[in-house]
């Protein structure tokens, strides 16, 4: 068992609890939920340091929590509450903390990638040797905006990470469908970045991967470009219909990661139930932390607008 | 005979030009296709050669100083000795010609 | 409000006046860099960049691919993480292509993050016909107008260039700046010490009693030729350079509408939704209705055909004209 294997075992469990949660109660918004693409969160979350940034597209929830953003503020931030993170006024789409190393999600999809470049700039001229990652889905990689930044953050040798979560679908839209490349991680080839294509659903070989990735990022050789593999459990969005078959989904909860990873630590029925435990009580306190608190008055509308 | 070297329409929507550097002095002798001054638009500098033979006798404007589009920047004689005419005086305009770079 | 001459002044052209504001504030402060297409050692498209290359090295003047999208959001991530990029795109139709980093992401950001993070970007363009056809003529800054979180800014006269500029490269969120081809080859006097317009302040360029015109960037020297020509024959017209259209100087309008009673508003791009529009709903909102008239392009795309492209923008005559009907009224 690698040191942290059970760890991150946990914080996959705990995404998954909290949006859970946080689907299952009553008014909870349009939510992009991440079911079967925690190991991209999580293994990414363990190739970062203190010192850098993540910015995320719209599914960010468990990007936000893996990084270690307050799980109470976020869940207070997706139901709109003043205690969220962004004051209840960001959301899924675009909730933010950069003090956690959490720059911030930007629910344009593509919209965030040149943004994140951006903040690698930043780092850059800054000196202070920490790097910015940027995750992505399948769908950003059919935008402009991906393939203008990596062109300039290839000749910029920009400290940025370019991670693309490859949940295979875009809405209802699949990736086959949608996009040309035999491989998502050949758009960073053919900028001459270090790119591969892992399977995202083995948390320990992504947080090898990002882990190495992040390494040469960080030594100063230019970005590099993850391409992780990963499912979609649930629909686009809690208010999006489901527009795959019954046995398809079937087939594709035995492929869970954290199903994957429980079997891979062979833990018994006390350690899957403590760790159903944890995470139930994780989600439990987010979720009564945000109800607890107000929603912002109407006055504060017109605050902090320019 | 008097010929004075005028501020060229060189760019279009261009109304005033700054002088930018002369290529002689009075008394300075130019055969056509000599460079007599780089003039200065928004964009481009304007080089004025000269598109005949001529003396410069005069300047009328230095570096540094704003012309308008069509006024005298400096007189030119045939010979060195030409009389050089008392106040205004109806001089032909020496012919020139110009390069925007 | 009629500028007064008591500063030293020296003339020069529209390009050095951005060049000396920016050469300033990038002495002062080392988060301002230049990000564009041919900012670097080729000086910008109108050589309002000359000798920054030089003077600031590679990592502060940038010369960036024909990314419009990229370079407006790298803009706009830099300016979140601490730095003060000025990004220019080369003509105002090719901002379309950035509007979701200036729009969806620096307009928004401390909206969203609660006053956590702001962009201080400057995004300068240029605007306006001269014959460069359908897709490189036109003005959109109406459209900008009504993005909240936005800034606006057309200057008109180098000394508005030079000192709007300033104010930019120290505002805390997003700033458009715009300027306009046909300003360029015209120099004017620029403060020679250091001298800042505030955003939200208009100028009256021409004082009047009979008619007040309202205009911004190229088109307030058609207003100012238009009353020269009304003049002559008998009519006053008080010309006001509105210079910021976002935040918009509403009471100097008012002002000067009181007096003359009568408004035509001037711009040079599409008069729905136009600035004129907008001046006159929020005059009229605490005025009442007053006499107005709008002048601006017909509704149609700009030609680079001479022909077409001057009969879709206005000039000096159209602006006498709607002066003569408005008042005959």
């Amino acid at each position: 068992m690698t040191p942290n294997a059970l760890d991150m075992l946990r914080a996959m469990a705990r995404i998954r609890a909290f949006e859970t949660a946080l689907s299952e109660r009553k008014d909870h918004g349009f939510q992009l939920l991440s079911s079967g693409e925690e190991a991209v969160a999580v293994g990414l979350a363990s190739a970062l340091t203190e010192r850098d940034q993540l910015l995320t597209g719209g599914r960010s929830i468990g990007p936000a929590i893996a990084r270690g953003v307050d799980p109470r503020a976020v869940m207070a931030e997706l139901l709109g509450k003043t205690a969220g993170v962004n004051g209840g006024r960001a959301g899924r789409g675009h909730l933010s903390d950069p003090a956690s190393g959490f720059f911030g999600a930007h629910a344009v999809v593509g919209g965030n990638i040149s943004i994140a470049a951006g903040v690698a700039l930043a780092k850059q001229m800054d000196g202070d040797g920490g790097i910015v990652a940027i995750l992505f889905g399948d769908g950003a990689c059919g935008a402009g905006a991906l393939h203008e930044t990596l062109n300039i953050a290839a000749k910029w040798k920009l400290p940025l990470l370019f991670v693309c979560n490859n949940n295979q679908w875009s809405v209802s839209t699949s990736r086959e469908d949608a996009l040309a490349p035999a491989r998502l991680s050949d758009l960073g080839k053919t900028f001459g970045l270090p790119s591969r294509t892992i399977d995202g659903l083995d948390v320990e070989a992504v947080a090898a991967a990002l882990g190495e990735a992040a390494q040469s990022v960080r030594r100063g050789e230019g970005p590099a470009f993850v391409e992780c593999i990963s499912i979609r459990l649930r629909s686009h969005s809690t208010t999006a219909r489901e527009t795959r078959k019954r046995d398809e989904l079937a087939e594709l909860r035995t492929r869970c990661p954290i199903r994957r990873q429980i079997a891979r630590l062979g833990l018994d029925d006390d350690a899957v139930e403590a760790l159903e435990r944890d995470a139930a009580d994780f989600a439990a306190a987010a979720l009564a932390f945000a109800e607890a608190s107000p929603y912002p008055s109407a006055a504060e509308v017109l605050t902090d607008v320019g | 005979m008097i010929y004075q070297l005028l501020v060229p329409a060189a760019v279009p929507g261009v109304e005033e030009i700054r002088v930018l550097e002369w290529h002689g002095e009075p008394g300075t002798a130019f055969a056509p296709g000599d460079l007599i001054v780089e003039l200065e638009t928004h964009k481009a500098v304007v080089e004025a050669r000269a598109g005949q033979a001529g003396i410069l006798r005069d300047i009328k404007a230095a570096p540094g100083d704003w012309c308008q589009i069509g006024t005298p920047l400096a007189l030119f004689s045939d010979s060195a000795d030409e009389a050089m005419p008392d106040g205004a005086v109806v001089s032909r305009d020496l012919v020139i010609e110009f390069d925007v770079i | 409000m009629l500028d007064s001459a008591v500063v030293a002044t020296k003339k020069m052209f529209f390009r050095e006046a951005i060049a000396k504001a920016v050469r300033e504030e990038m002495a002062l402060n080392d988060r301002i860099m230049v990000m564009g297409q041919d900012v670097g050692s080729f000086g910008g498209s109108y050589r309002e960049f000359d000798g920054l290359f030089g003077e600031f090295g590679a990592e502060r003047v940038r010369d960036m691919p024909v990314a419009e999208n990229a370079s407006i959001g790298i803009g706009a991530g830099a300016a979140a993480a601490g730095y003060r990029p000025l990004v220019t795109i080369t003509y105002m139709d090719f901002l379309m292509l950035g509007f979701d980093p200036l729009i969806n992401y620096a307009a928004k950001l401390r909206y969203k993050t609660a006053g956590g993070l702001t962009a201080p970007l400057v995004v300068k363009t240029t605007a306006g016909a001269q014959g460069q056809g359908v897709a490189h003529s036109q003005c959109i800054e109406a459209w900008l107008m009504s993005v909240p979180g936005l800034t606006v800014v057309a200057p008109s006269t180098p000394a508005d260039a030079y000192g709007l500029m300033k104010t930019a490269l120290r505002a805390d969120g997003p700033v458009v700046y715009i300027d306009h081809k046909r300003l360029f080859p015209a120099p004017g006097e620029v403060p020679v010490l250091e001298s800042l317009v505030p955003f939200g302040l208009a100028a009256v360029r021409r004082a009047g009693t009979d008619v007040t015109i309202t205009a911004h960037s190229f088109m307030v020297r058609m207003a100012l030729e238009a009353a020269e020509t009304l003049e002559s024959e008998g009519i006053s017209c008080e010309v006001i350079d509105l210079r910021s259209l976002a935040p918009l100087d509403m009471p100097a309008i008012a002002q000067s509408v009181a007096r003359t009673g009568a408004l035509v508003t001037l711009e040079e791009g599409q008069l729905t939704s136009g600035v004129g529009a907008e001046v006159a709903a929020r005059l009229f909102e605490t005025t009442g209705h007053r006499r107005w008239a709008r002048v601006g392009a017909l509704p149609a795309p700009v030609s680079s055909n001479p022909v077409l492209e001057a009969a879709c923008v206005p000039d000096a005559r159209r602006v006498a004209e709607a002066v003569h009907k408005l008042l005959a009224r």
